[in-house]
């Protein structure tokens, strides 16, 4: 599978020491690859890089070989959609007027909104199941919803390749089930997700590839089962794991080991 | 909307029959058209002197809602307002310089003055705030404020009593100066930038998301967010050359076009726009009725209507 988004020695944030420097890693083009690593180990800002919102002070992004840098910010929005942490939703914006901002990378300065323009917010409207939602203020939707109504923004913009920087973040399990799910079906439609998680246990059974990021560095990349290996987990966590078979994956499950006398 | 037009339009009524001459309902229109049977002395009132102010009122107002919508949008900040992007203090710390430190100066120059006291202050606020959030925005904008207002005050500790008078008038923000000349600019400054306001609704409902977002979307938030502010100060400095910095009406009229319109821009800055005509209208009708013949400044009126206002908006705010 060829590689979609790649970066070499690319270096993020200035002074001597920076979030990330001198990295080089592959996203492969069609998968679920998911950014994992302890906080500060640099996910958020490589994945702001990824996206082409935060320049690099050095190195370089390529997106199918194509450096990033050389792209107008519309061209690269209509190649890359990015859905920030736990974006903030303005005070009674409806879900439809949210999800219709999407199309802006599409849009000219003086254009009518076309035909185009709606099917695609209806198609990510139906993807999300957010249909029933339209008419509705943000700021009274659930945590879930609202989290649906922002991903469906970012599918409003047709883009090929989408970024989430913790999609699953302050959502209860039934709501994180669900975006892990629709970003299932949309990889399996064609799409390229790239998501920050916390979860290894969500990282290990969902992703096709995974990157473990440690001090700005990758850590291990690859099929989840060969990088969740209890001794990358000691070196990247600083953790002692016991290893789990999924029954329904076949894939590793990494636990933390308890304290002896926590034990039964 | 259509109350608010309705409203507008009563209002308007209401502005040329009142004042220190009482002019009949029944005579208004004879007189307004200049008909052989109206008496000459209405025909002056109205034609000269109520007219031009009312039209003058419904563009500052007009100007001054609108500046504030996009204020309020750019910055990402319900309280925000044309004052405190440095407009009021720029464009006053400058009519003080012309009338206290260069007496010799003409006394029509002061809207000139006041333009460009406002214009290079929104300049300074976009150099220092450059690559800074909406918030670095607002404080930088309250710093220069602050600043003006201390030169300012500088100024007055020293001053020649009548200039200052005069200049304290001025800072009141009045309709008294409505001359068709000045109608005639104020329409030539506004007519453009309401040109570009048409164009506006799209972009105002953007930068209401944040930056990381902006970006995700192609967008520049900084460079898009400097020029919706310019715009902004622009619309707003024509107003504050006209008749003065008039405080609250920035702030006001976009919160109650809110509740008519509700938060997409479309409706909000229209109805934003005549909001803001309507209530320095109200003001400067207020003002020079209430106890004619004195005159109470619209700006003065606008303040002591703004400021229970303000209060029971952040009480609402605090009930959630």
């Amino acid at each position: 599978m060829a590689d979609v988004l790649t970066t070499r020695n690319l270096v993020l944030g200035y002074g001597a020491t920076p979030v990330i420097s001198g990295l080089d890693l592959a996203v492969p083009a069609g998968q679920f690859t998911v950014l994992a690593g302890p906080n500060g180990s640099g996910k958020s800002t490589l994945l702001r890089a990824l996206a082409g919102v935060s320049v690099p002070s050095a190195g370089a992004i390529l997106l199918d070989g194509r450096p990033l840098a050389a792209m107008t910010p519309r061209e690269r929005a209509r190649r890359i959609a990015f859905l920030p942490q736990a974006p903030l939703a303005p005070e009674g914006m409806r879900l439809r007027d949210l999800v219709r901002m999407g199309r802006h990378p599409h849009r000219g300065a003086l254009s009518r909104w076309s035909r185009a323009d709606e099917l695609a917010c209806e198609a990510a409207l139906h993807h999300t199941r957010t249909e029933g939602l339209r008419d509705q203020p943000l700021d009274r939707l659930s945590g879930g919803q609202r989290q649906r109504g922002w991903i469906a923004m970012t599918l409003a913009q047709q883009s090929p390749i989408l970024l989430l920087d913790e999609p699953t973040a302050f959502l209860d399990l039934q709501h994180q089930q669900e975006v892990l799910e629709l970003i299932a079906d949309l990889v399996a439609a064609g799409s390229t997700v790239v998501a920050v998680l916390h979860d290894l246990i969500q990282a290990a059974r969902h992703a096709d590839h995974l990157i473990l990021l440690a001090d700005g560095a990758v850590a291990a990349a690859g099929p989840p089962t060969a990088v969740l290996q209890p001794a990358t987990i000691a070196r990247v966590f600083g953790l002692d794991v016991t290893l789990l078979c999924d029954p329904e994956t076949g894939r590793n499950i990494c636990l933390p080991r308890l304290r002896p006398r926590q034990r039964a | 909307m259509k109350w608010l037009v309705a409203t507008l339009v009563l209002l308007v009524a209401l502005a040329l029959l009142a004042g220190e001459q009482r002019i009949a309902p029944a005579d208004l229109i004879e007189a307004l058209l200049g008909h052989p049977d109206a008496r000459p002395d209405q025909v002056f009132i109205l034609r000269e002197l109520r007219l031009p102010r009312v039209l003058m009122a419904l563009m500052a107002g007009a100007a001054l809602g609108a500046a504030g919508t996009i204020c309020q949008a750019a910055l990402r900040n319900p309280l925000a307002e044309p004052g405190l992007i440095g407009i009021n203090g720029g464009a006053s710390l400058a009519v003080m310089v012309m009338l206290l430190a260069l007496p010799g100066w003409p006394a029509a120059w002061v809207p000139a003055a006041a333009l460009v006291g406002a214009l290079v202050m929104v300049a300074l606020l976009q150099l220092l705030g450059a690559g800074g959030g909406s918030l670095q925005v607002i404080l930088i904008g309250i710093g220069l404020s602050a600043f003006c207002g201390g030169l300012s005050g500088a100024l007055a500790a020293f001053g020649d009593p009548v200039a200052l008078q005069r200049a304290l008038i001025w800072m009141a923000g009045s309709l008294l100066d409505s001359r068709w000349a000045t109608v005639a600019l104020l329409a030539g400054w506004l007519l453009p930038a309401g040109l570009v306001l048409l164009l506006m609704p799209h972009w105002l409902d953007l930068v209401r998301l944040e930056d990381m977002v902006l970006s995700g979307l192609g967008l520049r938030p900084g460079p898009l967010r400097a020029g919706l502010l310019l715009l902004a100060a622009l619309l707003a400095a024509a107003a504050v050359a006209a008749c003065g910095p008039i405080a609250f009406i920035g702030l006001l009229a976009p919160h109650l076009a809110r509740r008519i319109a509700g938060p997409a821009h479309a409706g909000l800055l229209p109805s934003a726009a005549l909001s803001g005509a309507a209530l320095l209208l109200l003001a400067d009708t207020l003002g020079r009725s209430v106890i004619a013949p004195a005159q109470v400044p619209a700006g003065i009126v606008a303040a002591l209507l703004g400021t229970p206002f303000l209060g029971w908006l952040i009480y609402r705010s605090r009930d959630g």
